[in-house]
Formats: C-alpha cells, sequence, structure tokens
C-alpha cells in the first residue's frame, strides 16, 4: 500500500458497465444526481471566480516579470502597496502558488504543440532576440547569459508556460461562471447538462490561437508567434488535462517517503498522481498543494454549497475536504466534457461500427482512469 | 481559620451534598457543583501555599485535635515542602477529572460524591501527622476508587476492581504491621509522626520494619514485581479515574516512601538504598520494555507510568538533598505528565472507539482526524521523554544528576529508560498519528472545545514549569534538608 494511493476502490465489472453505458448514452463519468448538480456547479462557480485570478496573474507575471531573476513582487499584479505587502504577509490573498504548481507540472509533463515548439530552433532563435534586448545595458545578466547560455531560455520556456495557462485558464473561467448564472437561471438542471455546457465552451474556443510576446524597451518581441499556429484545445488543453488531471506529481509532502519506497516510476507516462487521482483527505496537511486551491475556493462558495457543506461531516470543520472531494466530482465532469469532444464518433450515431469505435475509444479511458478516484465518486449522493 | 482541615472538610460536606439532591438533578448539574466544591477545595490549597514559609523547613499550619488517646490517634494535620505540591496537585487534578468526565455519566449521584471522598482520602493522607490517621486516610481512599472502577469501568472492570482491592488493601496490611512494629518496638506513647522513633530499634528490626513498609508502597506505587494490578485498573477505568489514578494516587505511594521510609527509618534507609536503586532499576527497564510490547495505548501509557515511578524510588534512594528534591519534581511531573496522556488516550478512544495503535492511524489529519488531539500528545510524549522546556527534562535531569555519584551504574541504567520512552512513544505517535487517515475512521466525530480544555490546561502547566521549574521546586527546597539523613555511623545488624 502507498500513501499515495491507499484509497483505490475495488470495483465490479457491473459497475464498469454501468460507466461506459452512460458514456455510450452521452451522459457523463459522474452519475446524474440532484445534489451532484448543486455541488458541482457550486463548486465550478467558485473555482471561476479564483482561476480568473490565476489566469491574470499568470498572464501578468509572463508579461511584466519577464527574466526578472527576483519576482519578489509577483503576486502583486503591478500593484505594490503597503496594505497589499501587509495582506500577504498575513497571508489574506489568493494563493497563486497553486497556479504556478499547476504551470510547472504542465512544463515537466511536457506534450501538445506548445512543447513541441519550444524545442524548435525558431524559438531558440525568438527567444535569443528577446533575451539579448532584456539583456542591454546589464553587464551582470550579460555575464550570467555567457556563463549559462540555457539558464535564460530555460526560463522563457517557463515563461510560455505561464502565459500559455493563463490563457487557457482566461478561456475556462467565463465557461464555469457562466454555468453557475445557466443554473441560477433554470437552464442546467442535470450533470449531462454541465459537460454539455463545458463541451460547448471547450469547442467555441478550440482554435483560439495562443500566442505570447513581450514588450521590451517600448518593442515587442513574439515569443510564441502567430505562425506558430498553437490553438487552445491541441495544445494547452489537451496537455494541461494530461498533466494536472491525469499524470500530476506525486506531493512534495510525500513524494520523499514514496520516492525512498521505489514507489514512484521513473517513466512520467506511468504517472498517475493527477486531480482524478488524488485522496481528498489529506487535504490541509503540510506538503499538499492542492490545499491552496481549497482554501481560496472556500472564500467563493456560493451560500448554497455552504450551506449544505455546514449540514454534513464535520460542517465548516472539514470544509476543504469537502471542497476536494466535490471538485474533484467536478473534474469528472470536465473530464467528461473532454473525452466526449474527442470521441470518434457523436454518441447519437447509429452505426454499429462507429458505435463500436467509440465504445473501444470509451473503454480504453476506463482502463487509464482503473486507479482513478472514479469509483468513488459513484458512491454517495 | 483551619485551613488544612477544610481541604478535607469540604470535599467530605460537599459529597455529602450531593448524595442529598434530588434524584431528578441533571449530570450536567451534579458536574458542576462537584466541581465548585473542588475548585473551593483547589482555592484553599493555593491559599495554603501563599501562607506557607519555604523558608522554614518543619511542618507548618499545624492542627491538633486529641481523638483516641488510648489508641494513640489523634487527629493531627501539618503541612511540608514534600506534602504541599501534592496537595495542590490533588485539588487541581481532581478538578480536571472533573471537567473530562462526561455530563451523561450513569448513576451521577453517586460518582460525583465518590470522586469528592477520594480527594479527601487523598488529602488526608498528604496532611496527617499520626502514622494510624495516615493509614484510615490510606484505606478511605481504596473504597471509593474500587467503586468508581467496579461501577463506571469497561468490560472487565469487576475483575480489575477486585485485583486493584486485593493488591492495595494488603498494601495497607503491610503499612499497618510497619507503622505498629515502630510504635510497639519503640514503645512509644502514641502514632504521632516522630522522625527519631526508629533510631531507638535495632538497625535490624529498623530494616524488618522497613522492607514492611516498602513493600506496602511498592505495591501503591507500583514497583515490579507488585504492579499487575495497574495495566488492568487502567485499562478498565474511565478516562477521568486514569487520570486520578496515575496522577495522585500513586503518589501517594511515592511520598510514603519518602515520608514514612526516608525521614522514619533513616538509618534502615541506608542500609537498603542500594538494593532499592537497584529495584528502579528493574522498575524502570521492566516496564520500559514492557510498554514498547503493547498495542493498547492505555496500557502502553500504564506501563510508562511503572517505568517513570522507577525514577522517584532511585532519587529517594539516593536520598540527599537534591535527590528528594528531584524526587518530588519527578512527581508533580509524572503527575501533570500522565494527566495528560491519559486524557487524551481518552478522547481518542471516545472519538474513535479504538485504543489499539495497530488499527489507528493518520489521527493528526488536520481537517477529518483529530488535530489538536494528536499535536497535545506529541508535546505529552515529548515531555515525558524528558525532551527540554518541558517539565519531564527538569524532573529527569534532577534525578540523573542527583543519583549518579551514589549510584553511577543503577543511574545509567534509568537513563537507558529515558531512551526506551522515546522508542514507545514515537511507536505510537508515528503509528497512530501520522500517515494516511484509514477509510473507516474519515468520519470521526469532531471534538468539542470541553474535551480539549483539560488537555490544554495541562500541556500549558507543563510547557510552563518546564520553562520555569522554579515554580515547582521553590516549596520543596529547605524541606528536603529535613527529609534527609544525615551521614551517620550505623550499628551493626
Amino acid at each position: 500500500m502507498t500513501l499515495l494511493r491507499p484509497t483505490l476502490t475495488s470495483h465490479s465489472p457491473e459497475l464498469r458497465t454501468v460507466i461506459l453505458e452512460r458514456l455510450l448514452r452521452g451522459q457523463a463519468l459522474l452519475p446524474d444526481t440532484p445534489t451532484h448538480v448543486m455541488e458541482v456547479v457550486g463548486i465550478l462557480k467558485s473555482y471561476g471566480v479564483v482561476l480568473k485570478a490565476y489566469a491574470e496573474n499568470l498572464c501578468d507575471i509572463s508579461e511584466r516579470q519577464f527574466l526578472v531573476l527576483f519576482p519578489f513582487f509577483k503576486y502583486f499584479n503591478g500593484e505594490i502597496t503597503i496594505p497589499k505587502l501587509l495582506r500577504h504577509w498575513w497571508h489574506d490573498r489568493i494563493n497563486y502558488e497553486y497556479a504556478e504548481y499547476c504551470m510547472r507540472a504542465m512544463m515537466w509533463h511536457g506534450g501538445g504543440g506548445l512543447d513541441a515548439f519550444l524545442d524548435s530552433a525558431e524559438f531558440r532563435q525568438l527567444a535569443g532576440k528577446a533575451i539579448a534586448a532584456k539583456l542591454r545595458g546589464n553587464p551582470l545578466m550579460q555575464l550570467l547569459n555567457q556563463l549559462f547560455p540555457e539558464f535564460l531560455l530555460e526560463t522563457v520556456r517557463m515563461l510560455c508556460y505561464y502565459s500559455g495557462l493563463g490563457q487557457f485558464w482566461t478561456v475556462m473561467y467565463p465557461i464555469f461562471l457562466t454555468l453557475s448564472d445557466r443554473y441560477d437561471a433554470g437552464e442546467i438542471r442535470s450533470i449531462p447538462d454541465v459537460v454539455d455546457h463545458i463541451r460547448a465552451g471547450l469547442i467555441a474556443e478550440a482554435h483560439r490561437p495562443i500566442t505570447y510576446s513581450v514588450k521590451i524597451h517600448g518593442q515587442t518581441y513574439d515569443i510564441l508567434p502567430p505562425s506558430a499556429n498553437l490553438t487552445f484545445l491541441a495544445d494547452t488543453a489537451i496537455p494541461y488535462i494530461e498533466a494536472v488531471f491525469l499524470r500530476g506529481t506525486p506531493f512534495f509532502g510525500l513524494v520523499s517517503f514514496n520516492a525512498q519506497a521505489q514507489q514512484i516510476s521513473r517513466e512520467q507516462a506511468e504517472f498517475s498522481y493527477g486531480a482524478l487521482f488524488a485522496d481528498p483527505i489529506p487535504t490541509g496537511a503540510a506538503g499538499i498543494p492542492p490545499t491552496l486551491l481549497m482554501q481560496d475556493m472556500r472564500h467563493y462558495l456560493p451560500p448554497y454549497l455552504l450551506e449544505f457543506y455546514r449540514r454534513h461531516g464535520r460542517g465548516e470543520g472539514d470544509l476543504r475536504v469537502k471542497i476536494c472531494q466535490t471538485f474533484q466530482k467536478s473534474m469528472f465532469c470536465v473530464t467528461t466534457a473532454a473525452i466526449t469532444a474527442l470521441a470518434p464518433y457523436p454518441w447519437t450515431t447509429t452505426d454499429p461500427q462507429e458505435q463500436a469505435a467509440n465504445r473501444a475509444f470509451y473503454e480504453t479511458w476506463l482502463d487509464r482512469l482503473e486507479t482513478s478516484r472514479l469509483w468513488s465518486v459513484q458512491m454517495g449522493n | 481559620m483551619p485551613l488544612l482541615s477544610l481541604l478535607l472538610w469540604v470535599p467530605l460536606l460537599g459529597a455529602v451534598a450531593l448524595t442529598l439532591l434530588p434524584s431528578e438533578t441533571r449530570g450536567q448539574t451534579y458536574r458542576t457543583l462537584a466541581a465548585i466544591v473542588i475548585a473551593i477545595a483547589l482555592g484553599v490549597s493555593l491559599a495554603i501555599a501563599r501562607l506557607f514559609d519555604p523558608s522554614n523547613a518543619a511542618p507548618q499550619l499545624i492542627e491538633v485535635i486529641p481523638w483516641l488517646e488510648p489508641l494513640g490517634l489523634s487527629y493531627r494535620l501539618s503541612v511540608d515542602g514534600l506534602s504541599l505540591p501534592l496537595l495542590v496537585l490533588n485539588n487541581f487534578l481532581t478538578l480536571i477529572a472533573l471537567l473530562a468526565t462526561s455530563v451523561h455519566l450513569p448513576r451521577p449521584r453517586l460518582y460525583y460524591p465518590l470522586v469528592l471522598l477520594l480527594n479527601a482520602g487523598v488529602s488526608g493522607a498528604f496532611l496527617a501527622d499520626n502514622l494510624l490517621l495516615f493509614f484510615l486516610f490510606y484505606e478511605l481512599e481504596l473504597i471509593p476508587l474500587y467503586l468508581l472502577i467496579a461501577i463506571w469501568g469497561g468490560a472487565r472492570r469487576s475483575y480489575a476492581a477486585t485485583k486493584f482491592l486485593i493488591y492495595t488493601a494488603l498494601s495497607g496490611v503491610l503499612l499497618l504491621a510497619g507503622f505498629l512494629g515502630l510504635v510497639w518496638l519503640a514503645d512509644a506513647p502514641s502514632f504521632d509522626f516522630d522522625p527519631q522513633l526508629s533510631t531507638l530499634l535495632p538497625l535490624s528490626s529498623q530494616v524488618i520494619l522497613l522492607g514492611l513498609i516498602l513493600v506496602g508502597f511498592g505495591i501503591k506505587i507500583p514497583l515490579v514485581p507488585f504492579h499487575t494490578w495497574l495495566p488492568d485498573a487502567h485499562v478498565e477505568a474511565s478516562t477521568p479515574i486514569s487520570v486520578l489514578l496515575a496522577g495522585v494516587l500513586l503518589k501517594l505511594g511515592t511520598y510514603g516512601l519518602v515520608r514514612f521510609g526516608v525521614q522514619l527509618f533513616p538509618q534502615a534507609w541506608q542500609v537498603l538504598a542500594p538494593l532499592l536503586a537497584t529495584w528502579a532499576v528493574v522498575s524502570v527497564l521492566y516496564g520500559s520494555l514492557m510498554a514498547i510490547a503493547q498495542t493498547d495505548m492505555k496500557k502502553m501509557v500504564a506501563y510508562s507510568s511503572i517505568g517513570h515511578m522507577g525514577f522517584v524510588l532511585l532519587a529517594t534512594a539516593t536520598a540527599t538533598p537534591l535527590s528528594i528534591l528531584a524526587a518530588i519534581a519527578q512527581m508533580m511531573s509524572h503527575g501533570l505528565i500522565s494527566a495528560l496522556l491519559f486524557l487524551l488516550v481518552g478522547v481518542v478512544y471516545e472519538k474513535t472507539g479504538s485504543r489499539n495503535i495497530e488499527v489507528l492511524r493518520g489521527l493528526l489529519n488536520p481537517e477529518r482526524g483529530l488535530p489538536l488531539i494528536g499535536s497535545l500528545m506529541i508535546v505529552g510524549v515529548m515531555a515525558s521523554g524528558g525532551i527540554p522546556g518541558m517539565v519531564g527534562f527538569v524532573a529527569e535531569f534532577l534525578i540523573f544528576r542527583s543519583s549518579f555519584l551514589t549510584f553511577p551504574v543503577q543511574t545509567l541504567l534509568c537513563m537507558v529508560g529515558t531512551g526506551l520512552t522515546a522508542v514507545y512513544f514515537l511507536l505510537l505517535v508515528n503509528r497512530v498519528f501520522f500517515g494516511r487517515l484509514p477509510n473507516e475512521l474519515t468520519d470521526l466525530p469532531p471534538v468539542a472545545w470541553g474535551d480539549r480544555l483539560p488537555s490544554l490546561i495541562l500541556a500549558t502547566l507543563i510547557l510552563m514549569l518546564g520553562i520555569a521549574p522554579n515554580w515547582l521546586i521553590h516549596w520543596s527546597k529547605t524541606t528536603v534538608d529535613l527529609l534527609t539523613p544525615t551521614v551517620v555511623t550505623l550499628p551493626t545488624l
């Protein structure tokens, strides 16, 4: 038994069949119940608010903190005031560190066109120009660049991920906020409605270009130019889901123990520590990064969801664990939206061959989710 | 005002008053009233501490009422630097135990008067300045404690209570034999406490009488091999009673060693001291090794008590002013630490339904576990292991520092026992509180502030006395000179 995956739920073949049939009928990985709808919509509303802040900060860092080696004020979005500094030290703020944690996971796992472009000669040339412009009149940085020529280049790669993830979340947060508005208006009544809404948002922005440029000494330098043809769905959304939902990284608080026990694969492709696999129970403990996200979301919970949490478990005493559990349910809805959007054929097809192809596609996904929390979220409400 | 008598009569009258309350009175009311009574007693003991002159080694605030003079029994109470800290400890821990008692406890009309009776009995034993009066109080506290275990204990409460009664009744018989022998052989006119009495006897008689008393108190402390009643009693007793048992009742034994061993038989004590130091080593090591072998948290803490009381015996065997001061410090330290540990084990058991360290895990989980209880447990085990900055360090350091020159080998072996304390308590903390909370324990009920408060108070005191140990020992600094035997040339056996 590992510390990271102690809660594998033994599930019956019948349950797998039920979930598979649901997917084939155009429904979701998460069972459709009124409580699930309320929980998922409520949590995605608070997630939307937090995501907006994360996205703005990531974009701000990529633009304003370009090659700033000691970005002390990177979480201030350019507004450096004494009251804000005091709030920061008092920790009365959004935990932007979580956004960086996701960014690093995404960069580490790579994948998609963004990852490929960052290894291209074109990128080296474009980044080199920006670096040279930034270093002009700065002999110390020039010396650093001479000594370690790959260091600043790698830093620019990371800033590309700051920007890429910022742009991805800039698209995502309005989807979640409008979902909540539609729920309040009575337009969203079921989990399939939630999935449809998210999928429609993803598809609508699928070909949105992902670009990145910085302004140095009044001149604009392209880093990810439009000619790279990077797009929202293929080059940020799918790598994000792969890196953050599926693979993830073992949490720092537990990694050393498990690494010593030789329980962590050296192959990144074999990682299954993502959001869909994460154990919500340690939330709140030291070294568990999602704690930061749960802490942020708790400030923006809609009243109906907060009331629901107050009536269950330890009330507000275990709020972060309950938020994490609900968040995981919502992520299964986002995953459903993504995989159904990628399915070879629409679920409405009547062609037996197309149906068989869809079945095989979904079975592959269920195999991949074999050790995830999918089976646990089938229980309860 | 007869303050010492108030320490007896306030809880005694309180006990009587509680039994007179209407039968439909709620448990909460009983608990509140009992707590008020003990709070008054604690206030009285603090008032005594304020009146007490620490620079005066002799017994103070003496109260004497002739009683059964033909029997040599008098109502003679006094307080000195040995008994004063223990009196305060008794009232303080009784208050803590009352706060830790569930308001839903069955038969509160009997329970709370028994706790008050127990408190009065223990205070009386610490105050008694007459051997027979001490014996009466010593026996008096057996009855309520027996009933408190037998009625409100666990599944095997009857067995545990009976075993406790048999052992401690035997202890009483041996003490009585020792006291009677001393008074009759020395041809004393009364049972009043007189440190010179034994010196009138041949050394062989002194050794025999001291032997009786040592075994009597050895059962109460308890020392190996007279200890077997204690783990059973602790496991079956409810949490508040375990607090009193470990925190106060065992101290009657160590108090008796100093008062009726070192002080009453100074010459014989010097003869038996090396043997006692070796006995301390056996108790320390056996208790510690047994603690390592336990899977029940409560039994582990109980065996830990046996080990830690061995330290008191080592210091008492050394019988220098510093070592007796160390023994008093260890009594106080163990009283606070063991009370904290038993309280915390009680909360864990109440919330999880288990005390098995092979079942429990991950209770430090910040949202679904018992994080504050776990944190306090870490404080408690650190204190018990003698980590600097806590009261346990002060007491144990004093013991080892004072005993090393007299009994170097025994002291070193007892220091191994301190190391073993770290072993078994780290096992406990690591297994029970660290790691991932098992799925079966993810829906534990929350811990109310009422459950946390007694432990928080104790933990605070443990830290405060660790930082400012003078508060702990300055009452006794002068008294210990009077308690310890001056080096004399021993008569031949």
